[in-house]
């Protein structure tokens, strides 16, 4: 294992289901994102690299020691949580210097903390006080200051309002990058995932289906699980598989084929429907064709490319294909 | 209701409730202006160390209980061990016991010729009782006995309500277990242990079985005043009726000042830490059969009482235990009729002053809540104020107001069937107040405001819509305010007349006729009642 944090074949049994075997590796500074749907295990790995759970199997290192079995006030990981767990006891610079208990001057460092995330002055408010967003710079302000070796992030953005959203994931990501940490988050979100993380580890079921780049995930899915999850697309098995997979050459009895939406486009020959439905969104639009066949597909094309009612014919530019068991 | 009507009815409710709650204090407070008293109460010392007594017992039972209370709701909050859900119902159990039977199932268990004071004399061959259960030593046994379980309850409901990622993130940010305990933990069910305190503080201070049983010589401020006012000595028991209620207010001010803010309502939608398994067995099984001990210690009382009272009159002499067991003293208590009256007493005396309190918490609630009227701080304040003083003083006021004919505000209730039922609706106001103020706030208006528009009446609305959702709060306070007025003992003593008399002052004179046996089964009466009641109450 080379890289600065390891998970060798890390495993966490529940009576019901069990999370794992994962094995992942992540460089120093890298954004890793766990995206995956609710139960797919992605918060208790979450929780497996803090050290609120115990895995059954697996360890976890890093910078070459094992931290598998380390509790987690000496792990020295930094952590915000889904709904930031600020003390309400304590006003904002308390909070912030929490972790700071065996520096002299850890007034000083709570006060770059917040001057960190543009929070100087803050110091003496209650948390009570502050806004959602705020109350989120506070977390992850308390959790930089002891200068943790990791960053772990539970939907970081989840509690916030959409409007607010977008923009606090920029400053998120410029944050992160500024101070260099080794991050990893979670998140349900594709958009969160692949606007924050440079690495992406999709989970499912308690299985890691696939770690790649955002375009290496949206371009070449591992699995029909990761097709589908990230990105928009259009499943197709049997004779329309066969249809829209003969276009582009290679692969012949490919049972299930995926298409995203503007991989296909409106042409002379092809599959043969009806558009059934239009959804201008301004650059584009999305038509919603059912085929002769009876399939529903979607495709992204120009506004005017096609209107409610129209015979079309549909061809594919590109196509994904996977075995009959999605893979 | 009209508005100006709503006004009047509040002024209405304002007017009675102080009447019957500050209007008493303040005769007390006039009478307790005379001179040649005020000097013989500054100038004798038993007077001041009385009082002194009373302070101190007072706060060392706060520390006693917090001592036993608390540790054992972390236990049971926290970590999971064989017969945690059990033993954890199991350890409320001092609640069924009325003050007065807690006291004399101890005297009974550990007094100088009970079971265990027995026992060890037979087995060291003692030629007398090995101790005497007398002095404040014995008074802050009970009260640990009794009052721990507010600091259990209270600290337990405290932990329940704690985001687990609070904890988390201490630990994130390299907090110990201690240290996550002590600067995070602790903090935080803050008003849950402050509320503990206040109530065990007060609950002790009011405290009167205990000392009155146990003291002997050793004398607190309510043994004190009743102890005065028996001999004769008005205006010197206003004084200390007036000290007394002086030192219960400046304790409830002193204690609300440490309570701070209830700052967990502010933050934190998570949930509550599950209990974890102990996993070293060594320590699990400490656990455990500390757990089943203490449950047994705690039972004790209980099943002392049981036993005493199936023992026949003249029975039991020296043997450890008693040679003869019947149901003769429960037959004697059902089928004499000068031993049912008690028993009738006190049921009828309990359901009318609860039912009178209800009504008028009802009314109250509506009035503060709903319509929120002028006098409404008034109102609320009033049904609180019984809360605040102990039962000795409220019993004493009523006393002194209700022996003098001056109408329209003193009428001669002394000595008739009304003064007994009026002092346990006075105590019983905070009770279903407070259960009833928080019920209504609780209710979405939005819900009487739909009745109304599916064309309900106001009388419909209420027995449809409000009453059932006031329902659970309204048992739990009902309840509680029947068990206290079912084994009152404080007013009891003072007030009581021989027709009127309740079980508690039947169970003194069983005593004191060393009819042991009559005695316990009417405590076993009285706690079986209370068990229901409060079981009902606590129904949701």
């Amino acid at each position: 294992m080379s890289g600065f944090l390891g998970v060798l074949g890390i495993e966490k049994r529940w009576p019901d289901t069990t999370v794992g075997p994962i094995t992942l590796d992540i460089a120093r500074g890298e954004i890793v994102a766990l995206l995956g749907p609710s139960g797919s295990g992605k918060t208790t790995m979450l929780r497996l690299l803090a050290g609120f759970e115990t895995p059954d199997a697996g360890c976890i290192v890093v910078e070459g020691e094992d931290v598998t079995s380390m509790p987690p006030a000496r792990r020295r990981f930094g952590m915000v949580f889904q709904h930031y767990a600020l003390f309400p006891h304590l006003d904002v610079g308390e909070n912030v210097a929490f972790g700071l208990r065996e520096h002299a001057d850890a007034a000083r460092k709570a006060g770059e903390a917040l001057r960190l995330v543009d929070l100087a002055g803050f110091e003496r408010r209650k948390v009570q006080e502050l806004s959602g967003g705020q109350q989120q710079r506070v977390a992850l302000a308390r959790a930089l200051a002891p200068e943790p070796r990791v960053l772990l992030l539970d939907e970081p953005l989840s509690n916030l309002d959409p409007a607010l959203r977008e923009r606090t994931r920029r400053e998120l990501r410029h944050l992160i990058q500024r101070v260099g940490i080794t991050t990893v988050f979670v998140t349900h979100e594709q958009d969160e995932a692949f606007d924050l993380g440079d690495r992406i580890a999709v989970l499912n079921a308690g299985r890691l289906e696939q770690v790649g780049a955002p375009d290496e995930l949206y371009e070449r899915p591992a699995s029909l699980f990761v097709a589908t999850f990230v990105g928009r697309a259009n499943v197709f098995r049997g004779p329309a598989a066969r249809a829209l997979g003969k276009g582009s050459g290679a692969g012949q009895g490919d049972a299930v084929v995926v298409v995203r939406p503007e991989r296909l486009r409106f042409a002379d020959a092809g599959l043969a429907g009806t558009v059934r439905e239009r959804r201008y969104t301004g650059a584009a639009a999305f038509f919603l064709i059912e085929s002769d066949t009876g399939e529903r597909l979607e495709v992204l094309a120009e506004p005017d490319a096609a209107s409610v009612g129209d015979r079309v014919f549909v061809q594919a530019d590109r196509v994904i294909r996977f075995a009959e068991n999605g893979r | 209701m009209t508005n100006r009507n709503a006004q009047i009815a509040g002024i209405g409710i304002a007017l009675l409730l102080g009447w019957l709650v500050l209007f008493p204090i303040l005769v007390v407070a006039r009478e307790a202006a005379d001179g040649a008293a005020l000097r013989a109460f500054f100038g004798r010392s038993g007077e001041w160390a009385a009082l002194w007594a009373s302070v101190w017992i007072s706060l060392a039972s706060v520390g006693l209980a917090a001592a036993i209370g608390v540790p054992l709701a972390f236990l049971f909050e926290w970590f999971d061990f064989p017969g945690r859900k059990t033993l954890g119902s199991l350890i409320a159990l001092p609640v069924v016991l009325p003050p007065l039977v807690g006291v004399i199932a101890f005297l009974f268990l550990y007094g100088e010729s009970g079971f265990i004071a027995r026992a060890v004399q037979a087995l060291f061959g003692l030629p007398e009782a090995p101790w005497r259960l007398q002095g404040p030593a014995a008074i802050l046994l009970v009260h640990a006995y009794s009052m721990y379980v507010y600091f259990y309850l209270f600290t337990r409901a405290g932990l329940a309500k704690l985001d687990v990622s609070m904890l988390e993130a201490a630990q994130a940010l390299g907090a110990g277990r201690w240290a996550t305990i002590r600067r995070v933990v602790l903090p935080l069910v803050r008003p849950s242990l402050v509320g503990a305190a206040i109530l065990t503080f007060m609950t002790s201070l009011g405290s009167f079985s205990a000392p009155y049983v146990f003291g002997g010589g050793f004398r607190v401020m309510t043994t004190q005043i009743v102890a005065t006012k028996l001999n004769g000595d008005l205006p010197l028991a206003m004084v200390e009726t007036l000290a007394l209620a002086i030192v219960a207010v400046a304790g409830l001010l002193v204690l609300r000042r440490t309570e701070g803010d209830d700052i967990l309502v502010a933050l934190g939608k998570g949930i509550a830490p599950r209990p974890r398994p102990i996993r070293r067995a060594g320590i699990r099984a400490l656990a455990t059969a500390a757990g089943w001990g203490f449950a047994v210690l705690l039972l004790l009382p209980h099943l002392t009482l049981a036993l005493v009272s199936l023992v026949p009159y003249g029975a039991w002499t020296t043997q450890i235990l008693p040679p003869v067991l019947s149901l003769e003293n429960y037959r004697r208590l059902f089928s004499e009729a000068e031993r049912l009256r008690p028993l009738l007493n006190s049921l009828w005396m309990a359901a009318a002053s609860t039912a009178a309190a209800v009504v008028l918490a009802l009314a109250a609630g509506w009035l503060v809540v709903r319509r929120r009227v002028a006098l409404r701080r008034a109102i609320e304040g009033l049904l609180a104020l019984p809360w605040a003083l102990p039962g000795t003083v409220f019993a004493i006021a009523l006393a002194m107001t209700f022996s003098v004919h001056a109408p329209p505000l003193r009428w001669v209730l002394v000595g008739t069937v009304a003064i007994l039922p009026l002092a346990y609706l006075v105590r019983a106001l905070p009770l279903t107040g407070r259960a009833l103020l928080a019920g209504y706030r609780q209710l979405d208006p939005a819900l009487e405001e739909a009745a109304a528009s599916l064309g309900a009446g106001r009388w419909r609305t209420l027995v449809r819509v409000t009453l059932p959702q006031l329902r659970p709060g309204l048992a739990a306070g009902a309840s509680l305010a029947f068990v206290a007025a079912l084994g009152d003992i404080v007013a009891s003593i003072v007030l009581y007349t021989y027709e009127t008399r309740p079980i508690s002052i039947e169970i003194l004179s069983s005593l004191r006729l060393s009819e042991t046996g009559v005695a316990a089964a009417f405590g076993v009466v009285l706690m079986v009642v209370s068990a229901l009641v409060l079981g009902i109450g606590a129904r949701r």
